[in-house]
């Protein structure tokens, strides 16, 4: 690790993968850390949506829960949309180390709205279980799907904000070679939220509730 | 996130006129004035800020003791109302537990990790400085609910529901305590990435794991418990929030919730909780031991490893806090066994010290006797968990006196302690002047004698069937006179506290006529002894490289044939003279305290309007996008962690090895 | 060149001591702990007088043994230590101990030893909690009416804020939690206290414990130790106890403003005794002849007159009528009146203590005051009166003043004057039998 330190000074960002006792960049570092924090916040919020997915409330008026009204052929297609922007955010990493940038901000933008068709899959299956009387507050099942799936749709409403910063930053020149890693950050952070999704669309929709 | 990461460079040796503006935008200077301290991103400043911060909670937890002390002096007392008293023993518990030991615990870890392992700073200085201010912008929301909430929080510390809701808790105390410990959890979780960044990848060349001072290896496995634990509380001050506010139905028992799950997500931050207090103070005793025995720290290994598996193991045994919840009779006997065992690597380290001791020359100074009494109170406090962990003896344990006994006796006994050792171990070296060891050994003495006053009787009260959290007891059940024994105690602890106070005072006043204790005043072990103190604002000159454990000690030590110990350098040869020039430095930033002032604004939104959650959010908005797009003041400089090695092969290029 | 190693104020002489003190300190700690059984502590943990209790007991106690001994042998090596290896200052380099730094199997030998050591502990205790947590499936006959019946005792335990209801279905099943339903609406009882509770020595009585709305917790300490009340949840437990007497017990889960002041009693009788308390118990009240015609109008029109108004029982029975009853159930007088029958206190719980007996009981107010005074038995009419003057006073709760719509928690004032107040404790003192010389003896709460 010493030996290399002095080429190191040349341009700024090699210094962020020598000169670390690990070898990875502080950035990078920092970000699976954050993960490995959020795979506890996840989990804590899916383990209270198992505990209370069959928890109607008491009388007529609270008996419908989330899985009675699922529409899991919907949600199967835009769980299949937010797997698609990972490949897509992989395709823009690329396109970037290979210095094409037109093809950067392309995937950039798709992953970003491929997030964004996600969400408002999320936004059109809320709204239709408002109107049959699912609402956040209806009963403990409804509070612990929205909770879960709401957390889960800031998560990815925020990476959309960052993929988008780097689209503007791509459009203004600032993105180049030289920050691969930065993209492959945000990537990191982003698979993340995609694979925090897959346990939730098995967990919640998949399984079967008697 | 930010494109701009690359650190920022401000060349060390006073302030220097560095403006390179960016648009409008541009970085504050060094300098010492109070904008410096509002601005810093220095590790040192805001270690010595957590500390200040810290020893001022002490107080206002202190003077809430005292007034549950009074209170409870005499039977059917009067001197508080059992309203006003439920918020003074909620505020007593949530303040010393998360605004004084939590943060003296990071004053430590923020001074002293980039030291020991031979770094310029942290990681993320500006997401250090943020961590700061978040956490006292949350502390003093918390606070506030005395004079706009109408009243502190009156649930517990644990504020367990249904008491915790809406119907049962009404006034905004509640509403206080949630959102200032969810900012407050914002900043323990920031700065444990921080610090977990820091001490895997900015290790002076020689520096494996395994050569790690014994307090960074306890203050790293704190941070990974908070980087794990903090969000677990998090999803459950989110849910209770979601019921007080928005009605949701996390712990209605009339629609189906269940209480319980408060308590297991509460307790599953909770119990590592308890080791993230302590573990700090086992390695400032780890440090503090040696240093006065002259002898290595027995057992190295066994320390790392046993801190370790302390760290994995606290994550078994919450529900050893839910014995008598009914969570059935199996989960109980699970919880029981695995709350025994975790007795064995705590008990280890006791071991370990007693032989650290054994066969040396102690010299007890005042970081010496804090030590020591740690070592002795834990000991009580630990033997008195163990008692706890048979589930069946729990049953007339819990929720008595003799739980307050246990748990004081473990987090004060133990943890404060401890790190009032350490204050006096490091004073030299963040402050430039020892603290006087008279006054010191007075404030040991006193502290010790009250301590053990208060809390031991307490022992007796609980097995005797005093309810804990009562505000007042009847007589003729036999509670008085431990009660007031107690009392006393705790005026006791109060007045040595005081002792620490006038030290503190009387030892800066004194400084300019007594000798600089210099580098090394103590004949330690690890490298922050090695530079001047004060530290110099660049920590190290030239960055060591480091060749074993205690590499400071063996610099000075070495051995003869006949295996004894010979120095082979004064501390004035083999110390840094800190004269080191043009050492490039993180550049200050004035927007971590932006974003972290948006954060309460959001919290107070919440409680009374929500137009302030948006006026919150624009606020931290803005921060968040200037500190992305604020300028870095010397875009090609390096980052100081590479800069001057030891020049140890002496080609002249600061490197190692054949360039 | 400073040399801060030496420490010369001779100040320092004062502090030869060094670590013998903490020793000391816990020696004399240890030493209290043994003495701390004092003789007037209704709420010792530390005198079992049941077989619950000696078990968990025979459990802690050797450990308590077992934790001293290491303690004294811990705080014993830090002072050895101390004594032994203390030095004032270090003078000059030579000073230096042999530098041990490990010792590989002496480590390992201690950290096994300790965990054989907890292992064992962990089987002892792994055989009480057994012990303590299965049920007898024990059953004992009663005569319920007339009526002999096999009855498998169990009482089921209400906490809420705050006070105690204890609930006997004594048809002859065991009741289970599956019959139990919401707790604010549980199935009609054969008997119905609060505050205290009866059943007989020597026999297992299970406990289904809940709550009406926050978390409490029941603790008798000298018969079982302490079970959480958790709303939504029926918790099992049992109690029992060697000889028959007056238990107390307190609160011991935070539950708010008077969780300090949330008691209660278990009363062990003799199978005679238990068998008069039950026939007692469930019977309605007894009214005098000169207040009957004012129940029986009261039950039929839900108005009664009081036709001789120096009848301070009578006038008593009017101002509870018309101000206790709504939440206070009397059975014989409001359980069915006009038609109508009792359905519950408007309070947060839906519940207030069942009045029928209370002159039976030796406490009131959640266990909090005695009702008569054990010198010479009389009734305690200065407490009583403070307490329906103004409850919150006494024992803070928040049931006056409240915003509309809010459902009081705990008793409210109900702005009696002191008449008024004389007169209804005059009508209470007749709901009784009153209790034995001895009972009263034995409850000494304040």
């Amino acid at each position: 690790m010493s030996t290399a330190t002095v080429e190191s000074h040349d341009t700024p960002t090699d210094h962020n993968d020598h000169g670390t006792s690990t070898g990875i960049s502080n950035t990078k570092l920092a970000m699976w850390t954050f993960l490995g924090s959020e795979c506890l916040l996840f989990g804590g919020l899916i383990s209270t949506y198992l505990l209370y997915k069959t928890r109607r409330g008491p009388g007529p008026d609270n008996t419908a829960i989330p899985t009675d009204i699922f529409d899991i052929p919907f949600t199967s297609v835009s769980s299949f949309v937010l797997l698609m922007s990972s490949l897509t955010m992989v395709l823009a990493l690329s396109a970037l180390t290979r210095g094409d940038n037109p093809a950067t901000r392309a995937w950039l933008l798709a992953t970003a709205m491929l997030g964004g068709v996600f969400i408002g899959g999320q936004v059109y299956e809320f709204t239709s279980f408002l109107r049959e009387g699912v609402g956040f507050t209806h009963n403990p099942a409804s509070s612990a799907f929205y909770t879960l799936t709401g957390f889960h749709g800031v998560h990815v409403s925020l990476g959309i904000v960052m993929l988008m910063s780097l689209f503007v930053a791509s459009k203004q020149g600032k993105l180049t070679p030289k920050h691969t890693e930065t993209v492959e950050i945000v990537g990191l952070y982003w698979h993340f939220v995609d694979v925090v999704w897959i346990f939730i669309f098995t967990v919640i929709y998949l399984i079967p509730v008697e | 996130m930010a494109i701009t990461e690359e650190p920022l460079a401000l060349a060390s040796g006073g302030a220097s006129n560095v403006e390179r503006p960016l648009g409008a935008l541009t970085r504050p200077k060094g300098g010492n004035g109070w904008r410096d301290w509002l601005s810093t991103v220095d590790h040192k400043k805001i270690g010595i800020m957590y500390g200040v911060a810290a020893m001022f909670f002490f107080v206002v937890g202190g003077v809430e003791a005292l007034l549950i002390r009074v209170q409870l002096a005499a039977p059917e007392g009067q001197v508080l109302s059992a309203e006003v008293y439920n918020q003074v023993f909620t505020m007593h518990g949530v303040t010393m537990v998360f605004l004084f030991i939590m943060p003296l615990a990071a004053a430590f870890a923020n001074y002293l990790i980039p030291l020991q392992i031979g770094a310029r700073d942290v990681a993320f200085p500006r997401l250090n400085a943020l961590s700061f201010w978040v956490w006292i912008s949350g502390a003093v929301f918390l606070n506030s609910s005395w004079i706009v909430g109408g009243g502190g929080a009156d649930c517990g510390w644990f504020c367990y529901s249904p008491n915790s809701g809406l119907a049962f808790s009404p006034s905004h105390g509640v509403d206080f305590y949630a959102l200032g410990l969810q900012i407050a959890g914002i900043a323990s979780l920031v700065s444990a990435i921080n610090l977990i960044v820091t001490v895997l990848n900015m290790r002076a060349p020689g520096m494996s794991l395994f050569r790690m001072p014994v307090l960074t290896w306890m203050l790293l496995v704190t941070q990974f418990l908070l980087l794990f634990a903090i969000p677990v509380i998090t999803v459950a001050l989110f849910l209770l929030m979601f019921d007080r506010l928005f009605d949701a139905q996390f712990f209605n028992p009339e629609t189906g919730g269940d209480p319980l799950l408060w308590q297991h997500l509460f307790w599953i931050f909770g119990h590592p909780e308890v080791y993230i207090i302590i573990l700090p103070a086992f390695g400032v005793i780890s440090e503090i031991i040696p240093t006065f025995s002259r002898k290595p720290l027995f057992g190295y290994s066994f320390m790392v490893f046993s801190g370790i598996a302390i760290g994995f193991m606290g994550w078994g045994v919450w529900a050893h806090h839910m014995f008598v919840s009914g969570i059935g009779p199996f989960s109980v006997a699970a919880f029981s066994l695995s709350t025994m065992f975790i007795a064995v690597p705590t008990g280890v380290k006791i071991l370990n010290w007693l032989a650290t001791m054994w066969g040396g020359k102690l010299r007890f100074t005042t970081a010496m006797l804090f030590s020591v009494g740690t070592v002795a109170m834990f000991t009580i406090g630990g033997l008195s968990g163990v008692t706890h962990s048979l589930a069946p003896a729990d049953t007339q344990q819990t929720d008595t006196y003799y739980i307050v006994a246990h748990f004081h006796y473990v987090i004060f006994g133990g943890g404060v302690l401890g790190l009032m050792g350490g204050l006096y171990f490091w004073w030299p070296k963040v402050f430039g002047h020892m603290l006087n060891e008279t006054l010191g050994k007075v404030h040991f003495w006193v502290m010790l004698i009250g301590f053990n006053l208060t809390f031991g009787p307490m022992h007796i009260l609980g097995l005797q069937g005093m309810s804990r959290r009562i505000d007042t007891y009847s007589p003729g059940f036999g509670f008085e006179f431990w009660n007031m024994v107690a009392t006393i105690g705790s005026f006791t602890i109060a007045l040595s506290v005081l002792v620490f106070f006038f030290n503190v005072w009387k030892s800066r006043r004194d400084a300019p006529n007594l000798p600089a204790p210099g580098p090394d005043p103590w004949d330690a072990r690890s490298l922050e002894w090695m530079i001047p103190s004060p530290t110099p604002e660049h920590n190290f000159d030239t960055v060591p490289t480091v060749e074993g454990l205690d590499e400071w000690w063996h610099r000075k030590y070495g051995y003869d044939e006949d295996k004894r110990v010979v120095r082979i350098a004064t501390i004035e040869e083999a110390a840094q003279d800190g004269s080191a020039q043009g050492v490039h430095l993180p550049a200050p930033s004035f927007w971590p305290l932006v974003l972290a002032l948006g954060l309460p604004i959001i919290g107070y939104g919440l409680i009374f309007n929500l137009w302030l959650c948006v006026v919150g959010g624009a606020l931290a908005g803005l921060a968040v996008y200037s500190w992305a797009l604020e300028p870095v003041d010397d875009p090609d400089a390096d980052h100081g962690h590479d800069d001057h090695h030891d020049d140890s092969d002496g080609d002249g290029d600061g490197a190692e090895g054949g360039e | 060149m400073p040399n801060t190693l030496t420490e010369t104020t001779t100040v320092s002489d004062m502090f030869k001591i060094r670590g013998r003190l903490p020793g000391v300190g816990l020696l004399l700690l240890f030493g209290l702990l043994a003495a701390g059984c004092a003789s007037d502590a209704e709420l010792d943990t530390l005198d079992p007088q049941s077989e619950v209790a000696e078990t968990i007991w025979n459990l802690a106690f050797p450990v308590f043994i077992l934790a001293g001994v290491v303690l004294v042998l811990i705080c014993g090596a830090v002072l050895y230590l101390a004594l032994k290896h203390g030095v004032r200052t270090y003078e000059g380099d030579d000073e230096f101990p042999e530098q041990i730094s490990h010792n590989n199997s002496l480590e390992i030998a201690w950290t096994i030893v300790p965990a054989l050591i907890m292992a064992a502990i962990g089987v002892f205790t792994i055989i009480t909690h057994i012990d303590i947590n299965g049920t007898d499936d024990n059953s004992i006959t009663i005569d319920v009416a007339g009526e002999s019946v096999e009855w498998e005792p169990t009482i089921v335990v209400v906490g809420q804020q705050w006070w105690w209801e204890y609930r006997y279905y004594l048809d002859g099943s065991q009741i289970e939690t599956a019959d139990l339903g919401d707790p604010r609406d549980l199935p009609p009882a054969d008997i119905v206290t609060s505050g205290q509770f009866a059943f007989p020595t020597g026999t297992e009585v299970e406990l289904i414990i809940t709550s009406r709305d926050v978390i409490h917790s029941h603790k008798i300490p000298a018969l079982n130790g302490t079970r959480d009340a958790v709303p939504g949840r029926y918790t099992p437990w049992k109690i029992e106890a060697n000889g028959p007497g007056v238990y107390f017990g307190q609160c011991s889960e935070f539950c708010g403003l008077s969780h300090s002041r949330m008691r209660m009693q278990a009363v062990a009788m003799t199978d005679d005794d238990f068998q008069a308390w039950i026939d007692m118990q469930m019977s309605d009240a007894t009214f005098d002849e000169s207040l009957q015609g004012y129940v029986d109008a009261y039950r039929e029109t839900g108005v009664g007159s009081v036709d001789d108004v120096e009848n301070d029982a009578l006038r008593g029975l009017d101002v509870f009528t018309t101000q206790c009853a709504s939440c206070h159930l009397v059975g014989g007088l409001n359980d069915l009146v006009n038609g109508e029958a009792y359905d519950g206190a408007d309070t947060l719980a839906g519940s207030a203590p069942n009045l029928t007996h209370l002159a039976n009981n030796t406490t009131f107010a959640g266990g909090l005051f005695n009702l008569y005074n054990n010198e010479d038995g009389s009734l305690n009419r200065d407490d009583l009166a403070a307490w329906i003057r103004d409850p919150n006073a006494v024992k803070a709760n928040r049931a006056n003043d409240l915003p509309d719509g809010v459902l009081p928690r705990g008793m409210p004032a109900r702005n009696l004057s002191e008449r008024q107040i004389n007169d209804v404790i005059a009508f209470l003192e007749t709901l009784g039998p009153r209790p034995t010389d001895e009972r009263i003896a034995a409850t000494e709460v304040e």
